[in-house]
């Protein structure tokens, strides 16, 4: 009967010290996980599976969609209405690839978590301030522009909606050459700087393509007797 | 675990002639003894479990507040944040043709059976209001369509619809005669009326709905009209603000021209019940196409 105490640390009876270890455990636990959640917070927009919302991949993915479906527009209304075959099969062509690749960028930003189109209140292209680029000619109080580069007016629209023939033809040449160069900068930058990978090998892809039909539409107008519209700025 | 943890503790006591045995009892003794309580530790506990409660509850709304407006498997209408969405569910892919009306059950209707040819939603400001079976084909590919009432939305008002729309993919902006409210955002089986056109829940109801994969039936479905001869984005087909008459279509479907086509064209199976078979229930058979 001699140990009737345990030996525990001075000023400590043994409630108190399974209080107190039990205390500093939460402590331990709770203040790690705490820390855990706030750098999960901090992080949550910049995985790497998931670019942040304001991140050049979703403003690319978001923004030519947008970009894509005005020429998938036009392609439609030149497929539609021409008579000329050598117009109808670029048309087509132009059509189906812009529609595809608008497609796969939905499935991206559908992927990370991502508004699939840009917000319609919002303007486009705030993902390529500082580039030194044109940025279209209309800035929204949100930093963004209005219309981006290359896109058609709603008038120029309606025009080769309603003409025919050669007058058709030279029109669509014109608009979707016009369509083109506006993208060529944005494929540029995403291409450039985009932090995914297959977001980087689309936005050359766009690039060499709209790159080559730029120099064959040239060549169509010139042979319509045709000359390309100012380039966008 | 913690019975695991007990009866070790009792057979190594057993085991080593009950020195254990008495710390355990000491101890036993010691709780029942010592009176005065550790409140510096307890109100450490308490402090940091408030902390603790309150990071993860900042963590957690940070988190949602970001993806609000995020259509996800998680967050499926988003719109169920906006005040004021009205909800019906609809039966989609009925069609009717040009020549039939629809007696829909809402106006502005937000589903229910429409002409097989869908009107333009690529950003497109209509001049004029635009029969209202086209409009409604256009829901279903997963388009918003903001209608206003002509009488009551102009000049300042109706230019920020418009700009809000022009250009803009799966959007589409007309004037809808006899509208009870000034606008009224459709998109299929959500509508929601508004007064006023800088509300921010427009800009919401269209993050929240257009092309929303779990929302519209056939999301990403074409807007470019199809062929101008049946829908001329330059001359669209005229809205009828009178009632339908008896003969129009049902909510359900019954009385669509393109019904009694789909049988006579044989995707129907009209074939007589006596027709030889070999095989003694085809009607349970799943359909080849």
């Amino acid at each position: 009967m001699t140990d009737e105490r345990d030996p525990a640390p001075a000023g400590f009876s043994g409630p108190r010290r399974a209080l107190v270890l039990t205390g500093a455990t939460l402590v331990v636990l709770l203040v790690g996980a705490a820390i855990g959640m706030l750098i999960t917070t901090a992080r949550v927009d910049r995985a790497p599976s998931a670019p942040s919302p304001e991140s050049v991949d979703v403003g690319f993915a978001q923004d030519m969609q947008v970009h894509h479906l005005q020429a998938v527009t036009m392609a439609g209304i030149a497929r539609d209405h021409t008579t000329d075959p050598e117009v109808h099969t670029l048309a087509f062509d132009i059509e189906s690839t812009q529609l595809g690749q608008a497609s796969e960028m939905a499935g991206w930003l559908t992927v990370w978590g991502r508004p699939e189109l840009p917000d319609a209140g919002r303007g486009h292209m705030a993902w390529m301030t500082g580039s030194g680029h044109g940025h279209g000619d209309a800035t929204t109080a949100a930093g963004g522009s209005a219309r981006m580069p290359g896109m058609a007016t709603t008038e120029e629209l309606n025009r080769l909606r309603t003409v025919s023939g050669k007058e058709l033809d030279v029109l669509f040449l014109q608009l979707m050459l016009r369509h083109h160069q506006g993208a060529i900068p944005m494929a540029q930058f995403a291409a450039d700087r985009a932090g995914t990978g297959y977001v980087r090998d689309l936005a050359q892809k766009i690039l060499s393509g709209q790159t080559a039909e730029v120099t064959l539409m040239t060549t169509m107008l010139a042979a319509r007797g045709a000359t390309p519209l100012p380039p966008p700025n | 675990m913690a019975s695991g943890t007990k009866s070790k503790g009792a057979s190594g006591a057993r085991g080593k002639g009950g020195a254990k045995g008495k710390s355990a009892r000491a101890a036993r003794g010691a709780v029942a003894a010592s009176k005065p309580k550790p409140w510096g530790t307890i109100l450490a506990v308490i402090f940091v479990l408030a902390l603790a409660g309150g990071v993860f509850t900042y963590a957690y709304l940070q988190i949602n507040e970001k993806n609000k407006w995020v259509v996800s498997d998680d967050n499926q209408d988003p719109s169920e944040n906006i005040e004021g969405v009205e909800r019906i569910k609809y039966d989609s892919g009925l069609h009717v043709d040009k020549t039939q009306r629809v007696a829909y059950d809402q106006s502005p209707p937000f589903g229910g059976p429409h002409d097989g040819v869908w009107a333009d939603c690529t950003g497109i400001v209509y001049q004029t209001a635009v029969r209202t079976e086209n409009m409604v084909h256009s829901l279903e590919h997963g388009a918003v369509w903001i209608a206003y009432n002509p009488d009551q939305v102009k000049d300042a008002e109706l230019d920020k619809l418009k700009a809000r729309v022009e250009g803009q993919p799966y959007l589409m902006l007309s004037p809808y005669p006899g509208l009870d409210r000034p606008i009224s955002l459709q998109s299929w089986g959500h509508r929601l009326k508004l007064d006023r056109a800088d509300d921010t829940r427009i800009d919401d109801f269209i993050k929240s709905l257009r092309q929303n994969r779990y929302q519209n039936p056939e999301p990403r479905g074409r807007c470019d009209a199809a062929d101008p001869t049946q829908f001329d984005v330059s001359n669209p087909p005229p809205f009828v603000q009178d009632p339908p008459g008896p003969d129009a279509v049902k909510m359900d479907g019954t009385g669509a021209k393109n019904e009694s086509q789909a049988e006579q064209n044989g995707e129907v199976p009209t074939a007589p019940p006596s027709a030889p078979s070999g095989v003694p229930s085809s009607g349970a058979a799943p359909p080849s196409s």
